[in-house]
C-alpha cells in the first residue's frame, strides 16, 4: 500500500529539500527500504549497521490521530498511516 | 593545583578596592568549580532574608577546571547569585570565552560585592584589577557598550561582558552579554549587576592553569571530537542548531502555544527549522574547541531589519517569541531576539511575560487603555513594542519587568491562573504535560522552572540511553513511573556537574558521545585526581543539596515544589492530547523523589543526608 513519509528537520541535505515522499510497503521495514531506495545515502544515516533506527532520530507512526514511537520495524502498516522522521529532542 | 591557579579575585565596589584570596585545595576538591564554588560561597556569605539587591549580595563568576583547554565550550563561565526574580539561589551559565579569559588573568573566580555610588566598569588583567568610571557607558545598549570599551586602546584584545539598559533599570530578568553572542540569560544576573552600578567587565590575560596529563587530555579531546564528527548524533544540531527541536516539539505536542493553552500551532511550517533556514538564516558560528557549531547567524531586512552581529535566536527564543504568542512571522522572531539582546533581557521570561499580558487583554482583565494599545495574539508590532516597554520599564512594561508572578499578584482578577512560572521563574518552552520528567525537574530545580536542570524525557525512550547511570530500559515521555529516579540522577549529573566542570550540555545528551565516564576521565586528566564515577556524582549531589539548603533557609519547602495550575488541565489536541499533570501525580513523584534524595517528606535534607555528603557543618534550619 502507499504510505506518506514526512521528514521534519532531518536529512534535507539528502532529499534536496524535499520533505514529503510516497512509498510502498506493508510493514514499516519495507516502507523504509522503499524510501531508502528513493533517497541515496539515507540508509547509512538513518539506520545503524544492524538495521535499527539511529538513536539520534525518532521514527513515528501516525495512525488515526495517535502518535506511536516506532521501535518495531516489522510492525504492519494500515491504510492512512503516516511515517515521520525527526531528530530526537535534546533541549533548546 | 592542576586545573587551577588557586586564586580568587574579590572586588568590593562600596569601598572601591580589590584583593586576592587563595583557594583552599580541600574546598576545591569538594566543590570543583563553576556553580559548585558559587553555591557554597553564596550560602556562606549571604545571610537569610537579605534583599537580592542588597550591597552585600555577591555576584559570583566562577570558572571550571577545564577553562584553560578550550574544549566543547569549557571556556565558558558560571554565575551564581540570589535571584531578584525568584528571591532564591540561582546560577546562570554563559558559554563563550569569559571563563577562559578570567583564567587567563590568573584567577579561578571573581566575587563582586558591594555597590558603587556611581556607574563603573571593571578592567581585570594579569595581576591588575581596576575599578573605572562607567559614566560614559550608562544608558548604552549592549552593542554600544562593547564598541565603546573596545575602542579604548587599553582594552585592545580584551573580552567584554556587559549589561544593557534593562539591567540598569533593574528589570528582574535582565541578563549579562558577552561578545554579543553569549548570555547569562535567566534569573536576573544583569539586574544584580545594574543594582551594583556595574556596567561591564573587561578581561584580558593569557595565563594558563597547569594541566596534570596533557597527553591524556589530547587523546580524550581527539576521541570525543572524532565521535561527534562521525557518529551522526550531532548532525541535525550542526545543520539546524537548536532549531532542530521546533518541528519535533510540535509533533510531540510539547511546543507551548498561546501561553501554554495548547501545543498545536497552525503556522508551525513558517517557523520550524527548515523554514528558518530558508528565511532568516545567514550562517553559523561555533564555540571555542567545538566541532558542532550549533549557533546560528541570522539576518532580516525592512520592515524587520536585524543584524548578523548578534547571536541568532535559539529554539527557546523561537518558541517564546513565536507559538507562545501565536506569532508565525520568523522576521518578527528575529527582530524580537535582537531587541532582547540590545536591551539585555532574557527571551524566555520576556516571551512568557508578553503571553501573560496578551491573555490578560484577551480575557478583558487588561484594557487597551491599561496597555496603551490592543495587545492581541500574534501581533508582531505589539510584541516588539512590549519588549521595549519592559526593557525601559515604561507603562505596563514596568509591571511585566517584575516577572509574571509579581505582575499577576498586582493585577489580580484571577490572573495568577495564567501566570506561568515555578517559584517565580517563567516556564521554558517545553510543556511538561507531554514530558513528565521535565515537570518534576521544573518543580524541584533550585532556581525554579529550568529546562537545563535535568535532561529531556525524549532521549530516554530508547533502550540503553545512559547505562553508566543505570538507565537501560525505555521510558515513555508521557509516563510518570521511573521519572523521580531519572530526574534526581540527571539533576546531579547533567544539571549541576556540567556547570561545575563548565562544559556545554549538548554533547552530554544521549546518544551523543560525551559520556559520563569520558567526562570524569577528562576531569581527572586535567586535575590529576582519581575521582570515581561515584565520587563525581556525589559532588553534584552535594552542590544540589547546598543549593536546596539555601532555599530552605529562605522558607522553601514542599509547598513550593509546584507546577502552574494550567498543567493540571489535559491538552485537547496534538501529539500529547489527553495528557495532564495532575497534582496527585506530582505529589506521588515528590514522595519518591524526596526519599531518593534523603530529604524529609517536607523536602528538607535530613542531617543523615548532609553527613553522607560531607556537609555536617551546615544546619538544617527553616
Amino acid at each position: 500500500m502507499s504510505i506518506r513519509v514526512r521528514f521534519l528537520s532531518a536529512f534535507q541535505d539528502l532529499t534536496e529539500g524535499r520533505k514529503v515522499f510516497t512509498v510502498e510497503g506493508d510493514r514499516v521495514l519495507s516502507a523504509l527500504q522503499d524510501l531508502e531506495g528513493q533517497v541515496p545515502g539515507l540508509r547509512e544515516k538513518l539506520r545503524l549497521s544492524e538495521g535499527t533506527i539511529h538513536p539520534a532520530y525518532h521514527l513515528f507512526l501516525l495512525r488515526k490521530g495517535r502518535q506511536l514511537l516506532c521501535q518495531d520495524l516489522h510492525q504492519a502498516l494500515e491504510d492512512g498511516d503516516e511515517l515521520v522522521i525527526t531528530p530526537v529532542i535534546s533541549g533548546g | 593545583m592542576n586545573g587551577y591557579h588557586g586564586k580568587v579575585l574579590r572586588v568590593d565596589l562600596s569601598n572601591r578596592r580589590s584583593f586576592e584570596e587563595d583557594l583552599d585545595p580541600d574546598f576545591v576538591k569538594k566543590y570543583v568549580g563553576g556553580v559548585g564554588f558559587g553555591v557554597r560561597w553564596l550560602y556562606d556569605r549571604l545571610k537569610k532574608g537579605k534583599d537580592p539587591f542588597s550591597p552585600e549580595a555577591p555576584l559570583i563568576w566562577a570558572t571550571g577546571p577545564l577553562a584553560s583547554i578550550r574544549f566543547l565550550g569549557s571556556t565558558g563561565i558560571s554565575i551564581t547569585l540570589k535571584s531578584p526574580l525568584t528571591g532564591l539561589i540561582a546560577d546562570t551559565d554563559m558559554r563563550g570565552r569569559m571563563g577562559g579569559a578570567l583564567k587567563g588573568c590568573g584567577y579561578d573566580a571573581l566575587l563582586i560585592e558591594g555597590r558603587s555610588e556611581r556607574p563603573v566598569y571593571l578592567r581585570v588583567t594579569e595581576g591588575s584589577c581596576q575599578i573605572l568610571s562607567g559614566e560614559h557607558l550608562w544608558g548604552m545598549d549592549t552593542r554600544q557598550t562593547q564598541q565603546a570599551l573596545l575602542l579604548d586602546p587599553e582594552n585592545k584584545n580584551s573580552l567584554v561582558a556587559s549589561i544593557g539598559v534593562a539591567g540598569e533599570r533593574l528589570v528582574k530578568y535582565a541578563n549579562i552579554h558577552s561578545e554579543l553572542q553569549f548570555f547569562a540569560g535567566r534569573t536576573g544576573a544583569g539586574a544584580l549587576m545594574g543594582s551594583k552600578n556595574l556596567k561591564a567587565l573587561v578581561l584580558k590575560g593569557n595565563k594558563k592553569a597547569p594541566v596534570a596529563d596533557m597527553k591524556k587530555v589530547r587523546e580524550l579531546v581527539k576521541t570525543i571530537s572524532s565521535k561527534i564528527e562521525t557518529d551522526g548524533t550531532c548532525d541535525t544540531l550542526s545543520r539546524y542548531g537548536t532549531w532542530n527541536t521546533t518541528a519535533p516539539a510540535h509533533l510531540n505536542g510539547i511546543l507551548p502555544t498561546k501561553n501554554f493553552q495548547t501545543t498545536s500551532f497552525s503556522e508551525i511550517g513558517q517557523i520550524d527549522g527548515d523554514a528558518l533556514l530558508e528565511t532568516i538564516y545567514a550562517g553559523k558560528r561555533t564555540c571555542p574547541g567545538c566541532p558542532i557549531g550549533c549557533r546560528r547567524v541570522v539576518k532580516g531586512e525592512i520592515p524587520y531589519p536585524f543584524s548578523t552581529e548578534f547571536a541568532g535566536p535559539q529554539y527557546e527564543t523561537v518558541a517564546a517569541m513565536g507559538p507562545l504568542l501565536l506569532n508565525g512571522n520568523p522576521y518578527v522572531i528575529g527582530k524580537a531576539n535582537e531587541l532582547c539582546n540590545l536591551y539585555g533581557i532574557d527571551t524566555i521570561s520576556a516571551g512568557v511575560a508578553i503571553a501573560f499580558a496578551m491573555e490578560c487583554f484577551d480575557r478583558g482583565v487588561l484594557s487597551e487603555r491599561d496597555i496603551g494599545f490592543p495587545l492581541r495574539w500574534g501581533d508582531g508590532e505589539g510584541i516588539l513594542k512590549m519588549i521595549e516597554r519592559i526593557s525601559l520599564r515604561e507603562g505596563l512594561g514596568d509591571l511585566l519587568a517584575e516577572g509574571v508572578r509579581s505582575a499577576s499578584e498586582r493585577i489580580g482578577n484571577g490572573s495568577s491562573e495564567w501566570a506561568i512560572h515555578v517559584k517565580g521563574l517563567e516556564v521554558p518552552m517545553h510543556d511538561p504535560r507531554g514530558k513528565k520528567g521535565m515537570g518534576l525537574a521544573y518543580a524541584t530545580a533550585f532556581k525554579g522552572a529550568d529546562h537545563e536542570s535535568s535532561m529531556h524525557d525524549e532521549a530516554y525512550q530508547r533502550e540503553n540511553a545512559l547505562p553508566e547511570l543505570g538507565f537501560t530500559h525505555p521510558m515513555s515521555r508521557k509516563q510518570f513511573e521511573g521519572k523521580a529516579a531519572l530526574v534526581k540522577s540527571l539533576q546531579d549529573y547533567w544539571g549541576v556537574m556540567s556547570d561545575v566542570v563548565s562544559i556545554c550540555k549538548f554533547p552530554m545528551i544521549p546518544p551523543r558521545p560525551l559520556k559520563p565516564r569520558l567526562l570524569v576521565e577528562l576531569l581527572n586528566a586535567v586535575t590529576g585526581w582519581h575521582l570515581s564515577m561515584e565520587d563525581f556524582l556525589t559532588v553534584g549531589e552535594r552542590i544540589f543539596n547546598v543549593a536546596r539548603l539555601f532555599n530552605v533557609r529562605e522558607g522553601v519547602s514542599r509547598k513550593d515544589d509546584l507546577l502552574p495550575l494550567r498543567f493540571e488541565e489535559p491538552l485537547k489536541e496534538g501529539g500529547s492530547a489527553g495528557e495532564a499533570y495532575p497534582r496527585r501525580e506530582l505529589e506521588k513523584l515528590l514522595d519518591e523523589y524526596y526519599t531518593l534524595r534523603g530529604w524529609s517528606t517536607e523536602g528538607i535534607p535530613t542531617s543523615e543526608t548532609l553527613k553522607k555528603l560531607g556537609l555536617e557543618d551546615l544546619e538544617v534550619s527553616t
